[in-house]
């Protein structure tokens, strides 16, 4: 996965919403989903 | 589909600043003022200089393109624009300025054309093409 700390410290501060291969990457990157990854497991629905 | 990374060589931005400054010098040179001539050169060498052998901070890495993702390619574009909007709005201030001052607004009418235009078939072109 090729991007810089940066990035990463970006996304993980939510300053920065990723492209969506970048997400897939991630999620592959934590054997998890993009769902897990970036929304908790929350599946999208907002309630 | 994969997360890909922009490279471009560390060199491309150093060389390209020293032969912004060598057109500039040779210009200037060309004009008469050769003593500001070789102050262009020197400072763009600097630049360049500076842009080379700072790859330790990843602020120069992502300037000169070696260190840029999908973020800096995003910033990129966002910088980009805002440098645009500022130019145009120096633009039309200065048009009023030179209007209000009985002159014809020249050369910031024409340039305010050119940015307007370019603007437009941008858009347009990027339209086309997506």
């Amino acid at each position: 996965m090729e991007v810089s700390r940066q990035t990463i410290n970006a996304i993980e501060t939510e300053r920065y919403t990723p492209s969506l291969p970048l997400a897939l990457a991630l999620a592959r990157y934590f054997d998890s989903t993009v769902e897990e990854v970036f929304d908790g497991g929350n599946d999208g629905v907002q309630k | 589909m994969e997360a890909t990374m922009v490279f471009r060589s560390k060199w491309f931005l150093p060389l390209f600043s020293l032969a912004l400054g060598l057109a500039f010098g040779g210009a200037l040179w060309a004009g008469g003022e050769g003593r500001a001539g070789v102050e262009a050169v020197t400072l763009m060498t600097v630049v360049g200089l500076v842009f080379l052998v700072g790859g330790r901070s990843e602020m120069i890495r992502g300037l000169r393109g070696d260190g840029r993702d999908e973020y800096w390619q995003r910033l990129d574009v966002h910088a980009t624009a805002l440098a645009g909007h500022v130019v145009i709005a120096a633009i039309l201030v200065m048009c009023m300025w030179e209007w209000g001052h009985g002159r014809d607004g020249s050369p910031f009418v024409q340039l305010g054309a050119v940015a307007g235009v370019a603007y437009i078939v941008a858009l347009g072109l990027l339209r086309w093409r997506s």
